[in-house]
């Protein structure tokens, strides 16, 4: 997108509400791809809750991002080793009590270094929340996943998220074009235009002109966040992914894929506790089959293929 | 063709999707939006129930629509209406209130069929014989209504506004007195 030379792909993971596992698939994506052979490195940027290496073990990790941030170190040299082959890992600022951010030209300068890291895969752990701060990182990404958990909580956060970055995108893209006043005014008289939510600005900004439509056409087009469903514990929490493709479009008139789901396996859990990384430590778990079907979907940019007896209702008890 | 595309969005499958897949993906959205899902609850104020009138009303148009065109297996070709000569011109702009029967009878001299309109309009017969008979139960708001009369009037080259400031009042009227109760009955007590 940014920097079309170099093929480096860059994943963001975010979710909008905590504890929903971000960081679990993040890693277990990130070892996923590392075990395929693929040069991978992971970034902790959950800025106030960094903790993306325990789950590999790394209780001091030698460097952090706020030696980059402070002591001006390259980003190349605070990758530390994760203990698997081809995987790296810049980890949070884990230390410091005073979690107040970074300003924007921190941002921008570490967003430049980030596209030059020497890697073909870059996944970048946001936290929850919809900071600014977390949905400028999550855009910047090629690849934009979302982690949530079939529960309504999560959805609503997760709902939220979605929106705040498409608004955020838009914003963006029309100011390029110089129609910043355009966006604004419109949401600001949002009553007299009969404008109620996201998807009724959309439908309201495309038809004021043709130009703006031409806009949306060509540079919206490619909008696809990626829904990643964990801590799934029976097999209609499965369809949930299916029904929020539905609702986001119907609704939102938003675009999303479902890329996979993680089930919820109490040996999983037993290898986080025990700060080992599953994918090592457990080779019988389904949740590893899940973790390599969701990555593969998310490179593809392909839907996770329902199983027919799944989808039309019959439900069998597969997990 | 392009209308069908439409449809095939509304069910979530490509165009090439054949009958089973339409049948299935039909079932399973009218399933998903008729309870109260999780997935629908969480949306907040992105949902209303008019929102998911509008859109059960699109979604069984839409499968009714495919259901058609894949059991008939014919294309469906526009055809136009016929040609209005000077006295029918004179005849219509004669006519003071555009009501149902009044549509009917301009439809019925210039020699459409019902089918025909539908050809074109893929509004369902039964709904424009219900705009003529002035059966107005069937629209369950008026938005569906006056989409379906601009078809009706764009088809047969009418004056759509002069159509619509005539006809919607009607519709209206009948609607208020849905709510109230009846004069008659109020007599009958």
């Amino acid at each position: 997108m940014e920097n079309p030379a170099k093929n480096c792909k860059v994943w963001a993971v975010a979710g909008g509400k905590g504890g929903t596992g971000k960081s679990f698939i993040t890693s277990s994506a990130g070892t996923c791809l590392a075990l395929k052979g693929s040069k991978t490195i992971l970034l902790d940027a959950d800025l106030g809750g960094a903790n993306l290496h325990s789950f590999f073990g790394l209780n001091r990790p030698r460097y952090s991002l706020s030696d980059f941030f402070d002591k001006k170190i390259p980003l190349q040299d605070i990758i530390v080793h994760s203990g698997i082959a081809n995987l790296g890992l810049i980890t949070g600022s884990i230390g410091s009590l005073d979690s107040e951010g970074i300003n924007f030209a921190q941002k921008q300068k570490l967003f430049r270094h980030i596209r030059a890291l020497d890697a073909e895969h870059i996944l970048i752990d946001l936290g929850g929340g919809t900071h600014i701060n977390t949905l400028d990182t999550f855009l910047l990404a090629d690849k934009m996943i979302v982690v949530t958990v079939p529960e309504v909580t999560a959805l609503e956060n997760m709902y939220h998220f979605i929106k705040s970055v498409y608004f955020r995108k838009m914003k963006f893209i029309f100011k390029t074009y110089n129609l910043s006043a355009t966006i604004q005014d419109t949401w600001k008289n949002r009553a007299s235009c009969n404008v109620r939510n996201l998807k009724e600005l959309i439908a309201h900004l495309r038809e004021s002109s043709d130009h703006i439509r031409e806009i949306f056409d060509r540079e919206m087009s490619g909008f696809v966040v990626h829904i990643v469903l964990n801590q799934v514990r029976t097999t209609k929490d499965i369809l949930v992914g299916e029904n929020l493709k539905s609702v986001c479009m119907n609704f939102l008139g938003l675009p999303v894929a479902y890329s996979g789901y993680c089930r919820q396996d109490e040996a999983v859990h037993d290898n986080i506790n025990s700060k080992e990384p599953f994918l090592i430590f457990n080779r019988t778990s389904p949740v590893v089959k899940e973790i390599k079907t969701l990555t593969e979907n998310i490179i593809a940019g392909t839907h996770l293929s329902m199983r027919k007896d799944l989808a039309n209702g019959s439900l069998p008890e597969i997990l | 063709m392009e209308a069908y595309l439409k449809y095939y969005d509304l069910l979530e499958l490509p165009p090439e999707a054949t009958i089973e897949e339409i049948h299935r993906n039909y079932a399973g959205l009218k399933a998903l939006y008729s309870v109260n899902s999780m997935e629908i609850r969480a949306l907040n104020m992105d949902y209303s129930e008019e929102l998911h009138q509008d859109y059960l009303f699109r979604l069984d148009d839409a499968y009714e629509q495919l259901k058609l065109l894949l059991e008939n297996k014919r294309p469906i070709v526009a055809t136009k209406a016929a040609a209005v000569d000077d006295g029918l011109k004179e005849w219509i702009n004669g006519i003071n209130c555009f009501t149902g029967g009044a549509l009917r009878n301009i439809r019925e001299r210039m020699g459409v069929d019902l089918k025909d309109i539908f050809a074109v309009s893929r509004i369902q017969p039964q709904y424009l014989e219900d705009i003529e008979n002035e059966h107005f139960s069937s629209f369950r708001a008026e938005v569906y209504l006056r989409s379906y009369l601009v078809e009706y009037t764009r088809f047969l080259s009418l004056d759509t506004q002069r159509v619509l400031s005539d006809y919607l009042p009607r519709y209206r009227i009948a609607k208020e007195c849905q709510f109230l109760p009846s004069r008659q009955s109020r007599f009958l007590v």
